[in-house]
């Protein structure tokens, strides 16, 4: 059975006019790894909320149609029960620091605290936690001397600690250099093969398609597209509708239009753009 | 009090810490206090000596010497307290005795985010100076300038309110569960024999403040 799942769901924000979702239906599969690419304004963050359950505890406003997590609707259970089951980082790093602590070690063990883990077993998984998110060294900095990436990381971090079944992740790379955002990928990877269902919206197409087991695209509130990285990030519909596009797979495109491109299929990914052009210029003398 | 304090401090093992801050600050502040109100107090009585026009009687010299240790002790006994204990197991050991989380929170988060709203400012600031505001000729001018600088601070502020909300709200803050903290909050047998004799001095205070009047 699906861990995640959404059936006909419509949201609409207090005062305005035109939903921010619009009949959603997305099952996802315990341990799957989904990535949510659209252009601004496309209902992502949104769509983050409604699985982390703010919409409806948070925000006000209309939402219908189903939204279930573990067998549980949220309109169900409340907030702080939810949010045993379901973790969100979103993407400002500086307004996820509790600013209730002094310490990198003492904000993460904020959430422990507050959901009551004994002092021992906190402490062993605010260590495993930020040694998994390469931190460590910080834990007695204080978290507002930080860099944006590295608050980024610790908010991250922060909310693996809590060790939640989904995993839901709006832009947590966005202030981060590539060698940052690389290790990040590489760590919501590992949980998703540990069990984890991750959510994760994200611009950087290229590392979607190195990392994630699946695409959905949204576009105006909607699922525009819904498959592996390789069929929905090549897809001639993204660039069409405003998406960002991997530059290889636009170069390969152009390539293809003039014969240069001979496979059928588009790259996405550094690797497999020099796989193609190679092929494509064997045996011809450069 | 003073002689309370002060080996206090070498229990809390901040004595020169204390010492410097009682040296720096509390000693001249009292003490300019106290000659102040001893030459201009105007309550009469039994002149001890003049110095020009100036009175010195017994009646102002007590009333300056009291009013300088109640300064002295009020302000030691906020340093003592400021040096000795950090805010975060203060906070702990206070949710632990049945304040609630809430409150605490609102008590130390603003302590953390008032040099934050302090260097957002700044921010602010240089920004809309880049963009040609005027901060710096006649006061009506600048009076007119706070406008800009005073309207992105605040509505940033809210909109900043609501992020952090759903950020501690996703770490279980409202969580019903009972907290646990990170920080053992080590109450030993002399803490608690400090803390009986403090609150039996004051006791015996009052009662011979009552008795005395």
């Amino acid at each position: 059975m699906a861990i995640v799942n959404l059936q006909d769901v419509t949201y609409k924000y207090p005062l305005t006019d035109s939903p921010a979702l619009q009949n959603i239906n997305l099952q996802v599969q315990e341990g799957e790894f989904v990535a949510v690419v659209g252009p601004n304004g496309a209902g992502k963050s949104t769509l983050c909320y409604t699985l982390a359950g703010f919409v409806p505890h948070f925000f006000k406003g209309e939402l219908t149609g189903i939204v279930e997590i573990l067998g549980k609707e949220s309109h169900n259970s409340t907030l702080s029960e939810w949010v045993l089951n379901v973790g969100l980082a979103f993407q400002n790093p500086f307004n996820q620091i509790s600013g209730a602590k002094y310490t990198v070690f003492e904000e993460l063990a904020f959430g422990l605290e507050n959901i009551g883990i004994p002092r021992d077993e906190m402490k062993t998984r605010v260590a495993d936690a930020m040694k998994l998110t390469g931190i460590s060294d910080l834990a007695e900095r204080s978290p507002y001397s930080l860099s944006g990436g590295q608050q980024q990381r610790v908010a991250l971090t922060s909310i693996l600690v809590m060790q939640p079944k989904v995993l839901v992740l709006d832009e947590p790379t966005s202030q981060m250099d590539p060698i940052g955002t690389r290790e990040v990928f590489g760590v919501v990877r590992r949980m998703a093969e540990r069990g984890m269902t991750v959510i994760l919206v994200e611009h950087k197409v290229e590392w979607i398609a190195q990392f994630a087991d699946r695409v959905i695209a949204l576009k105006d509130g909607q699922i525009f597209l819904d498959g592996t990285p390789a069929e929905v990030l090549t897809s001639p519909l993204l660039q069409e509708n405003g998406f960002g596009v991997s530059r290889y797979t636009s170069a390969a495109r152009k390539a293809k239009a003039i014969g240069l491109w001979k496979k059928e299929e588009l790259p996405v990914t550094l690797e497999e753009a020099v796989e193609g052009f190679s092929r494509a210029n064997a045996g011809r003398v450069v | 009090m003073l002689i309370v304090i002060i080996p206090l401090s070498f229990v809390g093992k901040v004595n020169r810490e204390f010492f410097r801050a009682f040296l720096r600050l509390i000693l001249p502040a009292a003490s300019f206090l106290f000659f102040m109100q001893a030459f201009f107090q105007p309550v009469g009585g039994t002149v001890i000596f003049k110095i020009w026009f100036l009175d010195i009687t017994k009646e102002s010299l007590l009333f300056a010497f009291r009013n300088a240790m109640r300064i002295a002790v009020m302000v030691s006994s906020f340093t003592l307290f400021l040096l000795t204990t950090h805010p975060s197991e203060l906070m702990s050991d206070l949710t632990r005795r049945g304040l609630p989380g809430q409150f605490a929170y609102v008590i130390i988060s603003t302590l953390q985010i008032l040099p934050q709203m302090q260097a957002k400012a700044q921010t602010i600031i240089a920004a809309q100076r880049s963009r040609g505001l005027d901060t710096q000729s006649s006061f009506l001018r600048r009076m007119g300038s706070l406008g800009p600088l005073v309207g992105p601070l605040v509505f940033g502020s809210l909109v900043e309110v609501e992020e952090r909300a759903i950020a501690i709200e996703a770490r279980g803050f409202t969580s019903t569960q009972i907290k646990t903290s990170l920080y053992e909050i080590s109450d030993t047998s002399l803490d608690r024999t400090i803390r009986w004799i403090l609150i039996l001095l004051v006791i015996i205070t009052l009662l011979l403040k009552l008795w005395l009047s």
